[in-house]
């Protein structure tokens, strides 16, 4: 049986060095003395992500854990099953691709939007953010290959805030309008993210 | 991108073919800058796409600033047809 005594130390290292004794203790129980508040949340979250039991007693100084099982700490879990199998996204944030001549920097960015037609593999969702939208509005020259791309079952979504901000949101010209909590919730989602 | 009848006339530098894109814009042609096809693979690897109606304005333009293209396909199904030397 090992013990640790996280009391008095800061996040993160409580969960630190949790994750290390579980790991050097190879499934044997582990006792750890603790703060209460947020050592105390973070330490029994972490360990019972992990698949461990924590039994937690109160003491008059913190609360002391139990931690048995034998977990998968020793290795940090691959990717989330969830992630694994989620969307492929691709985040344009502006509407030139790379650093240097401007001019040179759209054509790169149409090229590349026009390029995906030829791709057998193509991302689940487009997102248009900053000047990213301006690709997706009217006076764009790859509105034809978006809603080509829209077509082929590509979701072609540009931020509404950002559309509000270049003064184009009645002139979104392919695609359509989405919130920044879809954005981000959709990228944590996902299995890949690609960023322009 | 590319309907059949569609031109497509290949440049041998990035600066020509942005020079060309530049003056027939100003000129009000219907036109679009785009990557060349993999099938004709240019050295700089873009591609006006023009149509048949605006094909003699097109290159009459072109042929004036001295700026005709390497090649000249017109997509006739699954093929380009070149047609490099009637201009």
């Amino acid at each position: 049986m090992s013990k640790l005594d996280v009391r008095g130390m800061a996040c993160p290292l409580p969960v630190v060095q949790v994750k290390r004794a579980l790991e050097a203790a190879q499934g044997e129980e582990l006792h750890v003395l603790l703060d209460d508040g947020a050592p105390r949340e973070n330490v029994k979250r972490f360990a019972q992500g992990r698949g461990y039991q924590v039994l937690e007693e109160k003491l008059e100084d913190g609360f002391a854990f139990t931690i048995t099982g034998v977990g998968v700490a020793t290795a940090p879990r691959e990717a989330a099953p969830a992630a694994a199998a989620g969307p492929t996204v691709m985040l344009i944030g502006t509407d030139r691709m790379g650093d240097g001549a401007e001019e040179l920097g759209r054509l790169l960015m149409k090229n590349f939007i026009i390029t995906l037609l030829d791709l057998n593999d193509l991302p689940d969702r487009i997102f248009f953010v900053n000047s990213g939208v301006l690709l997706a509005a009217e006076g764009s020259e790859v509105i034809e290959a978006l809603e080509e791309l829209g077509n082929r079952g590509v979701e072609v979504l540009s931020c509404g805030i950002c559309l509000d901000f270049y003064k184009k949101k009645e002139h979104l010209a392919a695609g359509g309008v989405t919130n920044m909590f879809t954005i981000a919730e959709s990228m944590l989602k996902a299995r890949s993210v690609v960023r322009l | 991108m590319i309907k059949d009848g569609d031109f497509i006339a290949i440049f041998n530098s990035i600066h020509r073919v942005m020079e060309a894109e530049r003056l027939l814009k100003d000129q009000g042609l219907k036109i679009l800058l785009i990557p060349a096809p993999r099938s004709l693979a240019a050295d700089c690897g873009l591609a006006i796409r023009y149509a048949e109606d605006v094909r003699p304005q097109v290159e009459a333009v072109l042929s004036e600033a001295g700026l005709l293209p390497r090649d000249l396909y017109r997509k006739n199904g699954d093929n380009f047809e070149k047609l490099g030397e009637e201009i």
